[in-house]
């Protein structure tokens, strides 16, 4: 798949939610395309509808109205079944606080997206090493999560965003929890997953020096698409 | 498997919640074990049989039953008439009595410690007549038939339980007095000839003596005493048991004693063991009832309520958990049996360790339950216990997990992480 494809089409996205008689309306008509292989920053207030946006686009909830397509697959439309096989095959998430099973090992804790796949052990194994060896941290691959700084846990959520080799990988302040040497660490390896295996990413984030790694920050506001540093075609 | 792998880590995440609920249903389904253990042994006994029935035949209107020894004969030719070919004739019979005395010949003295409980009989009987010692092997018998053998020798010989010769600090080849209780003024010296097969816990604090010593002892109460016989000398058969092939000849026989004129003063009665035994276990029927129908399913509930809460606790805390699961791609439903597996898990090994703690050390180490009820000293703990253990552990951890499973089978990730932000 060629750099040029668009990877992710948002079009035309509503999305309200529902407080007691109050309709709230987060996302209002929102339009973004992401290529394959780019990595987005979606950057706004509190509020502003960004975690939305990456929640749609990770198929964890459905716009009210509107299209988004990844990979020319409408996820909006998929079944919850459907949708949940779509995540395990094609989409690795990053969340801010880890969220490592904390009584499983960084190997098995990774290893957890694989089981939902038809591999053997030894294929499994494998791939949770070549992971863990990306993140740089198969010298840990046994250790539990408590004994992990928050670097070093914050890697194995990443291995355990790549482990099934997903083209997409959308991240939510992957650095928000992270001091700044580690959150240095987490950015520069985002880039590496970019650079040398072509993964699309999203990412939210507060930090504008995390949003200057990105090739394009998306500033949203109100539910709708402010402006995009640099300005995209 | 790799899943299976998953539920035992997940179990491990709390050892001491784990351990604790492990404990708590240990222990109800040791009392759930225990109730069944009795209840299933009083409807076993008190289930008809359409062959191979024992009859019983008791003074019909008093308790206990106090008939004259000369009854003995003709019952236990089942009151046929020789001169009816259509007779129906017993395959076995046997006549039982009891003498309950001490061996402490002061009366101030006399307690459960020194108790001697004994029957009357034809020792010969015991081998082919009593309940379960009927249903043995010769090699598992062994203790009893060479008993029997030596009672045949010595004519004052007894065979007590186990359990009673160790409470009466004696062994085989001792001797002892036994002083009379309800044959006031009899005292029997009696050789210790051998004890019950270890099989048969119920009779570990009974013992036999031999119907003609007795007689014998009754006799020489009268020539001492001015041959004055002993105010029971002519009520020393409490029962007699015949063995019949099926319930058309039990039923024919009961015909045959109930008309015969020789058994009319006093009249007798004749049921089946079960329902004799049915009958004296009616004095218990409503604490019976109580344990079966209260009790038991009681324990039960609770069981379902500790697992419950403890799944319960287990959930609320790893909701964040689960979302990520569900973000990593785990359907709803595996989440479900994620969580029902853990439960089904502790519940289960749960439920055969403690049934499996509980057939081995109080049939192993106790020689049964001691749940003295009716002629019940002992109840011995069904090996079946294995299985209701496990499966009863398993119910109730399924029952009581399912609430629980389900909510986090729901768990609604948006919801989740907006909470966490």
């Amino acid at each position: 798949m060629s750099s040029s494809d668009p990877c992710v089409e948002v079009h035309d996205v509503h999305k309200s939610f529902r407080r007691g008689s109050e309709v709230l309306d987060v996302l209002n008509g929102l339009n973004l395309n992401v290529q394959q292989g780019e990595y987005v920053a979606l950057m706004g207030p509190s509020g502003s509808g960004k975690t939305t946006l990456l929640n749609l686009i990770a198929g964890l909830d459905r716009p009210t109205t509107g299209s988004i397509r990844v990979h020319g697959e409408e996820i909006s439309n998929m079944s919850e079944g459907q949708l949940a096989g779509w995540r395990t095959r094609s989409l690795g998430f990053i969340f801010q606080f880890y969220h490592l099973l904390p009584v499983l090992s960084a190997f098995r804790n990774v290893e957890l997206p694989l089981l939902l796949l038809p591999l053997s052990a030894s294929q499994r194994r494998q791939q949770v090493t070549t992971a863990l060896d990306i993140v740089g941290l198969s010298d840990r691959m046994w250790h539990r999560p408590g004994q992990l700084s928050g670097g070093q846990q914050q890697r194995v959520g990443i291995a355990r965003a790549i482990v099934t080799d997903p083209s997409l990988i959308v991240a939510d302040e992957p650095t928000g929890d992270l001091d700044a040497k580690s959150a240095h660490e987490i950015l520069n390896l985002l880039v590496e997953l970019k650079k040398t295996l072509n993964k699309t990413i999203v990412m939210v984030t507060h930090d504008p020096k995390a949003a200057e790694r990105a090739d394009r920050i998306v500033h949203l506001e109100k539910g709708r698409l402010a402006t995009q540093t640099p300005e995209f075609a | 498997m790799k899943f299976l792998v998953l539920v035992f880590e997940n179990i491990a995440r709390n050892p001491v919640r784990t351990i604790l609920t492990s404990l708590g249903t240990m222990m109800l389904v040791l009392v759930v074990t225990l109730v069944f253990t009795v209840l299933t042994t009083l409807d076993k006994v008190t289930t008809e049989k359409s062959a191979n029935i024992k009859a019983i035949v008791t003074e019909k209107w008093q308790n206990p039953s106090l008939m004259p020894y000369s009854y003995a004969a003709g019952l236990s030719a089942g009151a046929a008439d020789p001169s009816d070919s259509s007779a129906v004739h017993p395959q076995d019979s046997m006549t039982w009595g009891f003498f309950v005395g001490s061996t402490e010949s002061n009366p101030a003295k006399r307690g459960y410690e020194n108790l001697f409980f004994s029957f009357i009989m034809e020792a010969e009987k015991a081998r082919s007549m009593l309940d379960n010692i009927d249903a043995l092997t010769d090699e598992q018998a062994r203790p009893l038939i060479d008993a029997i053998k030596r009672m045949k020798e010595v004519r004052n010989g007894v065979i007590i339980g186990e359990g009673r010769l160790a409470k009466l600090k004696k062994k085989v080849g001792d001797r002892i007095t036994a002083y009379g209780r309800n044959y006031r003024d009899i005292n029997l010296e009696l050789e210790i000839v051998g004890s019950f097969p270890k099989e048969t816990a119920q009779y570990t604090d009974s013992a036999i003596i031999n119907r003609d010593f007795f007689e014998t002892e009754l006799d020489t109460y009268k020539a001492k005493n001015n041959n004055k016989p002993h105010p029971l000398a002519d009520k020393t058969l409490s029962l007699v048991w015949l063995r019949v092939p099926d319930r058309v000849s039990f039923n024919k026989l009961t015909e045959q004693i109930l008309t015969a004129p020789s058994f009319t003063n006093p009249a007798v009665k004749c049921e089946t063991s079960s329902t004799g035994i049915s009958s004296f276990l009616d004095a218990y029927r409503d604490i019976i009832w109580g344990v079966r129908w209260l009790l038991a399913p009681a324990c039960m509930l609770v069981l379902s309520l500790v697992i419950s809460n403890a799944i319960s606790i287990s959930v609320r805390e790893r909701r964040i958990e689960f979302a990520v699961l569900k973000v990593l791609g785990f359907l709803p439903w595996q989440i479900l049996t994620l969580v029902l597996s853990e439960a089904l898990l502790i519940g289960t090994l749960s439920g055969l360790l403690s049934a499996g703690l509980a057939y081995g050390i109080i049939n192993g180490v106790w020689g049964g339950l001691p749940f003295p009820i009716a002629f019940f000293p002992k109840f011995a703990v069904p090996i079946n216990c294995l299985w209701w253990g496990a499966a009863m552990g398993a119910v109730t951890a399924f029952a009581g997990s399912f609430i629980p499973a389900i909510t986090a089978r729901g768990v609604r990730v948006s919801d989740v992480f907006a909470k966490v932000a």
